[in-house]
């Protein structure tokens, strides 16, 4: 087996020692979801806002659940704390890349998260009296986008978690970065909401393509052309989080192994 | 053969804030930012043949873990070099990666929610080794530390013990050249430092090369046979650890016991220069002498003319005594030789 693949399958193991917890972090967000519908089902009751339906944000908030619950299981946690115990040391003596390493570890939790999100979004669906799925190419779109959703989540958690390197604690920069990604992703509300220039911001950010991009595709509110064109928005900031990811750990490895841990 | 590990004119300084106490001093911080600089390793020369064993000790904030982070590439020296069977730490990260084995005895590099079982396996993948080559080499540490109860245990419900075995085989498991032990015995009981003790052995023995931190002298009697003292940041002694107790723990103490009680004086004037002492018994007597003066069989010799012996034992000073009287500038060292 190769070093990345091992060290997803040690995850994938490991994380049913903290089913409760990953189940807590699930619930917390379907609570998330229940409130939003229930908001959103009285707003829009007698006529759709800013061109959203009520059927239409059903499955916006549904994509925004599955979204919220990709890469959710605290890996972040476990780097942060190996940052500041100083355990990162024996990371620097394997014979792997740092940062591969953690993506992998980010990948082998993901069958728990998409186990979770299947059961919630078809009961969901049930409930909800069925969804509307897109046309093929939209839905292949849409597919693709949520494929992205997975590095690029991985990425702005993973270069937040490394400021740990500087701060010495990582709450602080936690709640920074919850707060950031929740606004400017359109998970809690549409980027279509937001004033005009705060929405253009966003738009262009790294943060929408981990949620609005999806969900956006899914509903039909954007069409084939513009779907490509934000799809491929998301892809550019994975491939440059990707590489910037790289400069700043050399520069959070310099910090540590000159000023010392 | 070129040195397995050579460092050269070591260096590392860090650089610490400097703060007043409580939060006006962190606040002033904020605004003008002073620093300190702590010297941790100051000039260090150290060069190690492969297959050497070797102790380096010093007292707690000497710069020995320091030493070590930076003969394992985890740190960057301020100045100076450092190199791993000719590598560079920094330049052949990955090469180097599978010729060291670190261990921090205070660390776990174990998966904490995986059974041991499966953090070696991934440790296997992450070193690319053969299924053989695992299998033989567990086995082998397996019969030494005795690892069978803890395969199947998951990292978090190790006791202490178990966790340091199984960090030693961790450590051990992709077979490098070069070991790195950072207090590894430190907290565990005596049976269990016993089992870890014959592991460094048979690593000694199959040819590692094995740096020992310790604070525990014991580690290093009968294992090392170079010992190296480091003191606030620089080596103070480097030398052969047999010739250190020749040359500063000539002394023995010989404890006899014998079948009708001694006469002290009697004894005093057949081993002049020796120190008697009298026993908790009239029939007990101790004879403390240096051994370059008078030998052990002389003193039994004398005493055995005086009374009948029953029974009769010779103590040596360990090498924790004298490396107590080193760290209490009891012994000075002139210069780095033995």
């Amino acid at each position: 087996m190769g070093a990345y693949t091992a060290q997803a399958r040690g995850v994938a193991l490991g994380i049913l020692e903290y089913r409760v917890n990953v189940l807590l972090g699930i619930v917390a967000t379907l609570m998330q979801l229940v409130a939003l519908l229930a908001v959103w089902q009285v707003l829009l009751a007698d006529s759709p806002v800013q061109g959203f339906t009520w059927p239409q944000m059903q499955a916006y908030l549904l994509v925004t659940f599955a979204c919220g619950a990709l890469v959710s299981t605290n890996s972040d946690f476990r780097m942060a704390f190996r940052i500041q115990s100083g355990l990162v040391a024996l990371d620097l003596v394997k014979p792997v890349d740092y940062q591969r390493s953690r993506f992998a570890e980010a990948l082998g939790g993901l069958w728990l998260e998409v186990v979770l999100i299947l059961i919630v979004v078809t009961s969901a669906a049930a409930l909800l009296g069925g969804l509307t799925v897109p046309a093929g190419p939209a839905l292949a779109l849409f597919a693709i986008s949520m494929l992205l959703v997975v590095p690029l989540k991985f990425l702005i958690v993973y270069v937040g978690t490394l400021a740990c390197f500087w701060t010495q604690s990582y709450m602080g920069v936690q709640w920074a970065r919850i707060a950031v990604m929740s606004l400017l992703s359109g998970a809690l509300i549409p980027l279509a909401y937001l004033p005009g220039w705060l929405g253009t911001i966003a738009q262009w950010s790294p943060f929408a393509g981990l949620t609005s991009t999806p969900a956006l595709i899914y509903i039909g509110r954007v069409g084939f052309g513009d779907g490509m064109m934000l799809v491929a928005v998301e892809l550019g900031w994975v491939i440059v989080l990707w590489f910037g990811a790289r400069l700043l750990w050399r520069a959070a490895v310099r910090q540590l192994t000159v000023n010392g841990g | 053969m070129p040195p397995i590990v050579e460092a050269r004119d070591l260096t590392k300084v860090f650089r610490r804030p400097e703060k007043d106490p409580g939060l006006a001093g962190s606040l002033k911080h904020l605004v003008r930012r002073r620093f300190t600089d702590k010297v941790a390793v100051d000039h260090i020369d150290l060069s190690i043949e492969a297959g050497e064993a070797v102790a380096y000790v010093g007292p707690n904030g000497a710069g020995k873990s320091t030493t070590v982070k930076l003969l394992s590439g985890i740190l960057v020296p301020t100045t100076g070099e450092v190199r791993i069977d000719g590598l560079h730490p920094q330049h052949d990260r990955t090469a180097i990666a599978h010729r060291i084995g670190v261990l921090f005895g205070q660390r776990t590099q174990l998966w904490w929610d995986l059974p041991v079982r499966e953090s070696f396996a991934v440790l296997r993948d992450i070193y690319g080794l053969d299924a053989a080559t695992y299998r033989k080499r567990l086995a082998r540490f397996d019969e030494v530390l005795d690892l069978g109860e803890i395969l199947p245990t998951l990292g978090r419900k190790l006791s202490l013990g178990q966790r340091m075995r199984a960090d030693l085989a961790a450590a051990m498991l992709h077979g490098p050249r070069v070991v790195y032990l950072d207090e590894p015995t430190i907290g565990l009981d005596l049976q269990v430092k016993d089992k870890v003790r014959e592991f460094f052995r048979t690593l000694r023995d199959e040819g590692t090369t094995v740096m020992l931190t310790s604070h525990d002298l014991a580690d290093i009697e009968g294992f090392c046979r170079r010992l190296v003292i480091i003191d606030e940041g620089r080596i103070i002694f480097d030398g052969d650890l047999g010739a250190v107790k020749d040359q500063y723990a000539r002394e023995r103490i010989l404890h006899v016991e014998t079948e009708q009680p001694v006469p002290v004086e009697a004894v005093r004037l057949a081993l002049p220069g020796a120190v008697i002492t009298e026993g908790e018994t009239p029939n007990q007597i101790s004879v403390r002498f240096d051994r370059f003066v008078l030998t052990a069989g002389h003193a039994v010799t004398a005493l055995a003319g005086l009374a009948t012996l029953v029974d009769f034992r010779v103590d040596e000073p360990s090498i924790e005594d004298v490396i107590r009287r080193v760290y209490s500038g009891e012994i000075l060292f002139d210069a780095k030789s033995a």
